[in-house]
């Protein structure tokens, strides 16, 4: 499970980017230019962050901290730095390769990106939604649903529900964004039977280069009856930087040895 | 009165005397082969067994609730608190049914060498105990098992080992979910590598020492997946008793589920268990044969001294004793029959089971899944089948005599005394 | 001086002398030849079935792959385009002749397939169902839902456990993702290899074989969907075949290597291509074989005491031909006459029994659970019902044994016979 957890960044990262790709319908512009920019808060030319996770399920409860380095979606490094005993471990991914780097064994493992996916099996995060890319352009429309109050806050929620060939898992898929600013506050995902599958919620926001940002998001899987959270995921950005240059030179395996 | 009948009927057995041994022998040696057959089905229903089980398998296992199939990594004998190791195997061996038992720990990751990566399972074992239930030790091809010497020795099979390029004594990296959601990685060395035949372990196993996984996966040492069993006993219903029976035992300790290789390895079960039938049709068939001759045999010895009977009943012999007389001879011919039958058999079945049958010269030595079987097939006792196959030959051959006696009985002296 | 030919014919008549005795004789033996035949033929039948079994859930009776795929199992190791198509045209075109069953082109890779619940890593096959009906097994053991049909376009069939672990039941959705290949000898330009492909998949029906392996990785979908998820149109990894007898493996598997001469791909007989079942098999042979030699043997032994029987209880009537003026060897071949003439009969007896009995269980079958009850949480891998086989080489050789037998064994009795002294034999009591 360990490096599902440490690939959550990735995950979460990507998963934003791809969301950032759907394409319009013809109906509700509006709505899909909102949930586009949504989905974009993560995507840019390059990003530095530093991060803390903490994993909490039924067998452990585990808090992991890390560096985290990207350009566009492509090419991404992570280090970890915290605990000890996994500080130093390193997951770089360029293009369709992906490498991890441990420190105890001072050794590089390529990870077929078949064997990286199936390490995620049973991680809070299903594949399908993540190396999307291109293929979601076309996968979802999204409707206006709801405008109004909810924890006291004014928000507006929009429905997404997959298009009939899109491979894609959920039945669908809410979007809950803030009235004021637009800033996703709650999302939810749901199989084909309605039943809420995991939910994600955004908080503590910051102006970060420039545009507003959540920096605290927290993944909840549901159990089997929909209701009551079984394994937890929070990431907390501490800080992150947006286009700022970086060098191409990080993404290397050299680099990845340090 | 009937011990005389039966004197009588002895001594008349003996007054042609050829006949008697013919038939004798045919009987006998009938029995004998039918004894020669079950010997050998039974030998093969073992090997079958042997070789379903024998590599990795064993024949029965013991585990966490829930664990099994999909070993999760964190459900472990005695949850989280995990269990006194080895109490547990003491107990478990204390039973008279179990031959030995050993701890397993269980993980799924990647192994590398250089930097291609491949998926296996990984298998944490006791040397020590391991060997007492499987033999994949006897299945290497370079190199040595798992010692207690080299804690960080790794064994795997030989096609995982061709793929990511290494050879005896390279260095290999091993990564694996933890328990506690970290990455679990380190460094071992091949001490050997195995070649079963069979793809899913050739390439896709790798074994270390159990204290090794556990570190790799940070369970501490109490906590193991499974205890492996093997039993003196394996057949079908021998082992699922043993497994129901040890079920009930341990759990009055700690929450178990114990399962025989039946419900493990079902295919296997099944193949047994089709092959069983089919010999028992075959052992019908072969039964029939026998019991024809049997008839045959009868038949014509009492049709021939229809004269014979019609004197005995001329000079006072009643019906009934006539028809007595008979049955007890066809009693004691075949019980005669019998004890010759099984006097050939029993030198014949010592051979088959210490030594075996050969199975066609030009043939080395033949594993069935990983269990060097051939080239020599060997039988295995199976006293209920001999006692059955007797019971059935001597309840035939007194039915056989019954008929014709019957018909003996009904004739009139005078006619029967006429028949040349 | 009486000739063979006359004596033969006594021999003959001597045994319609006692019409009765002679058809009850003639019927014990002739049931013994019956038996022999059943058995022999159960025997060849429940082989074939297991071999059939087993070759069903893999690669068939001959398998055409890639060279050294057997080895690697490697995705990118695709069969040269054409091969299908060659092979396919011998195959029918031979078909009568190596009694083909099916032929079944498919793409293997591995994958991950997904649902809302959860992940699993799967080995995926994309088959043309009709043709992977006639050879594999998985189409017969749906347990819910349907197999893929000829015509649809998209669909999947997995097996129970998986089903289980996904939390899915017919009709839900999951998504298949997996490596475009580039196929081993193909150009750069437009293989797309190495990118991560998915595509959407509705159950369309979960099977159940059994076989834990095969329940909780393997999935089906239609050929074409496979080829275009995995950026490989046009080309499979492997063509199974199945046949009719699984002796005829290793003949067609030469003969289409005559046909694929050059082509880079190995064609494996079953033995070749899962070894591990070759070996269980080789003890069920010996098996087999054993069997034969014990059934002969009491087929032979039964001739043997029928004859000597015979020939006993008639002390009287040879010491009164011989005191009659026949000579010991003529009385020796009218009795080897007798005993053959015994055997024809109980031969044709035997044969017209057996062949029937043989018809009715090759068509009909024998039905194992009649015997036995599944006491067993059984996977029920194997079917059932053994169906009998008829092998001509194996009738007319164990016929030829039998006649062969018989006539050797006559001979014993037949001098014993020749051999009466005469003034005991005569003797009335």
């Amino acid at each position: 499970m360990g490096w599902q957890k440490g690939n959550l960044a990735i995950c979460l990262g990507l998963i934003w980017l791809s969301l950032g790709q759907v394409s319009p319908p013809a109906n509700d512009q509006r709505a899909r230019e909102i949930v586009d920019r949504a989905a974009r808060l993560f995507l840019s030319k390059s990003s530095i962050a530093t991060m803390e996770m903490q994993i909490t399920n039924q067998e452990v409860q585990r808090k992991i901290s890390m560096q985290f380095w990207s350009i566009g979606e492509s090419n991404i490094l992570i280090r970890i730095t915290r605990p000890q005993q996994d500080a130093g471990t390193a997951i770089l991914k360029v293009g369709n390769k992906s490498w991890y780097y441990l420190p105890k064994a001072n050794r590089t493992v390529e990870i077929r990106s078949s064997m990286m996916m199936s390490s995620w099996m049973g991680s809070n995060f299903t594949l399908d939604d993540l190396v999307k890319q291109s293929r979601l352009t076309d996968d979802y429309v999204i409707m206006a649903t709801f405008e109004g109050q909810r924890d006291g806050i004014a928000v507006s929620e929009y429905t997404l529900t997959p298009k009939p060939t899109a491979a894609v898992v959920w039945g669908k898929i809410t979007l809950e964004v803030r009235q004021s600013d637009r800033m996703p506050v709650r999302q939810r995902y749901y199989d084909e039977n309605g039943k809420l599958v995991r939910g994600l919620t955004f908080s503590e926001y910051k102006i970060v280069s420039g545009r507003p940002v959540p920096t605290r998001l927290v993944m909840q899987s549901m159990d089997k009856s929909g209701n009551k959270a079984v394994e937890e995921t929070t990431i907390k950005y501490e800080k992150i930087i947006f286009d700022q240059p970086i060098s191409e030179d990080i993404f290397s395996l050299k680099n990845l040895k340090q | 009165m009937s011990g005389r009948l039966l004197w009588l009927a002895w001594r008349n057995l003996w007054r042609n005397p050829r006949r008697t041994l013919i038939a004798m022998t045919a009987i006998g040696f009938g029995y004998t082969m039918l004894l020669f057959v079950a010997c050998l089905m039974a030998g093969l229903r073992q090997q079958m067994i042997e070789s379903g089980t024998g590599l990795l398998l064993s024949d029965v296992e013991v585990h966490a609730p829930s664990y099994y199939p999909d070993r999760p990594s964190h459900l472990t004998l005695g949850g989280r608190n995990g269990t006194d190791a080895s109490a547990l195997l003491a107990t478990i061996t204390a039973d008279p049914r179990v031959q030995a038992a050993s701890s397993r720990v269980y993980g799924y990751g990647l192994v590398s060498a250089t930097h291609q990566s491949v998926g296996t399972q990984l298998l944490g074992v006791v040397p020590d105990q391991e060997q007492k239930i499987t033999v994949l030790q006897t299945q290497m091809v370079k190199g040595d098992y798992l010692t207690g010497k080299m804690p960080k020795g790794a064994v795997m099979g030989d096609k995982l080992a061709s793929t990511i390029g290494v050879e005896v004594g390279s260095e290999i990296v091993l990564l694996a979910p933890a328990v506690d959601g970290s990455t679990g990685n380190d460094l071992y060395t091949v001490t050997g590598m195995f070649h079963t035949g069979l793809d899913s372990m050739d390439r896709g196993l790798v074994l270390i020492s159990l204290a090794s996984l556990q570190e790799l996966l940070r369970l501490p040492p109490g906590r193991i997946h499974e205890v492996g069993i093997k039993l003196h006993e394996d057949d079908i219903t021998a082992t699922m008793t043993a497994a129901g029976a040890l079920e009930v035992q341990l759990s009055k300790v700690l929450p178990v589920r114990v399962r025989g290789w039946p419900e493990l390895a079902p295919e296997l079960a099944d193949y047994v268990q089709f092959n069983r039938r089919v010999t028992f049709i075959l052992f019908f068939i072969f039964f029939l044969l026998a019991v024809m001759g049997i008839v045959n045999t009868m038949l014509m010895a009492i049709a021939e001294r229809t004269r014979e009977l019609g004197m005995l009943m001329a000079v006072g012999m009643r019906r009934v004793q006539v028809v007595g007389l008979i049955v007890a001879e066809a009693a004691s011919l075949v019980g005669a029959s019998l004890v010759l039958g099984a006097a050939l058999g029993f030198p014949l079945l010592w051979y088959l089971q210490v030594h075996g049958l050969s199975l066609g010269g030009n043939r080395g030595a033949i594993t069935l899944g990983g269990v060097v079987v051939g080239p020599l097939w060997h039988g295995q006792q199976d006293f209920t089948a001999y006692t059955q196959a007797a019971a059935g030959l001597a309840v035939t051959a007194l039915v056989s005599a019954l008929y014709p006696a019957l018909r003996a009985a009904r004739l009139r002296p005078a006619e029967a005394l006429r028949k040349v | 001086m009486i000739g063979v030919l006359l004596l033969v014919k006594i021999g003959w008549r001597n045994l319609w002398r006692n019409p009765r005795g002679t058809l009850l004789t003639a019927l014990a033996l002739g049931l013994g030849l019956t038996l022999l035949l059943i058995s022999l033929c159960l025997l060849d039948g429940s082989h074939e079935q297991m071999v059939d079994n087993a070759v069903r859930f893999g690669p068939g009776h001959v398998v055409i792959q890639a060279h050294g795929y057997q080895d690697s199992a490697s995705a990118e190791l695709l069969l040269p385009a054409g091969v299908v198509s060659t092979t396919e045209e011998f195959l029918h075109t031979e078909a009568s002749k190596h009694g083909l069953r099916g032929m079944s082109p498919r793409l293997l890779a591995s994958g991950l397939l997904s649902s809302a619940a959860n992940a699993s890593g799967v080995s995926m096959m994309g088959v043309i169902p009709k043709q992977e009906r006639a050879v594999s097994l998985i189409p017969q053991r749906i347990v819910e839902g349907n197999y893929l049909n000829d015509d649809q376009q998209s669909g999947v069939v997995i097996g129970t456990e998986l089903a289980r672990k996904l939390e899915v039941k017919v009709g839900a959705k999951v998504v298949l993702m997996t490596q475009a290949v580039q196929p081993i000898g193909t150009e750069e330009s437009d293989a797309g290899g190495g990118e991560m492909q998915s595509t959407l998949l509705r159950v369309s029906g979960i099977f159940r074989t059994g076989i834990q392996a095969i329940d909780a990785h393997i999935i089906q979908l239609p050929l074409p969907e496979a080829q275009a998820l995995l950026g490989v149109p046009g080309r499979v990894t492997q063509v199974a075949v199945l046949l009719d007898r699984e002796g005829d493996s290793l003949m067609v598997a030469r003969d289409l290597q005559n046909q694929l001469t050059g082509a880079p791909v190995e064609i494996l007989p079953w033995r070749e291509s899962m070894p591990t079942l070759a070996q269980s098999f080789l003890l069920d042979e010996a098996f087999n074989y054993v069997m034969n030699g014990v059934v002969l043997a009491m087929v032979g032994l039964g001739i043997l005491n029928t004859i000597l029987m015979r020939v006993i209880e008639r002390r009287f009537e040879f010491g009164l031909c011989l005191a009659l003026g026949l000579r010991p060897v003529q009385l020796a071949v009218m009795i080897i006459g007798e005993s053959l003439a015994l055997t024809a009969i109980s031969l044709t007896l035997g044969l017209v029994l057996g062949l029937s009995a043989q018809h009715y269980f090759a068509t009909a079958g024998l039905d194992l659970r009649w015997f036995f009850e599944s006491s067993l949480p059984s996977a029920l891998v194997f079917d059932p019902i053994i169906y009998s086989r008829l092998s001509l080489v194996r009738i007319a050789s164990s016929i030829g044994i039998v006649f062969l037998t018989a006539t050797i064994i006559s001979f014993y009795p037949a001098i014993k016979a020749a051999r009466t002294e005469l003034p005991d034999a005569l003797k009335v009591f």
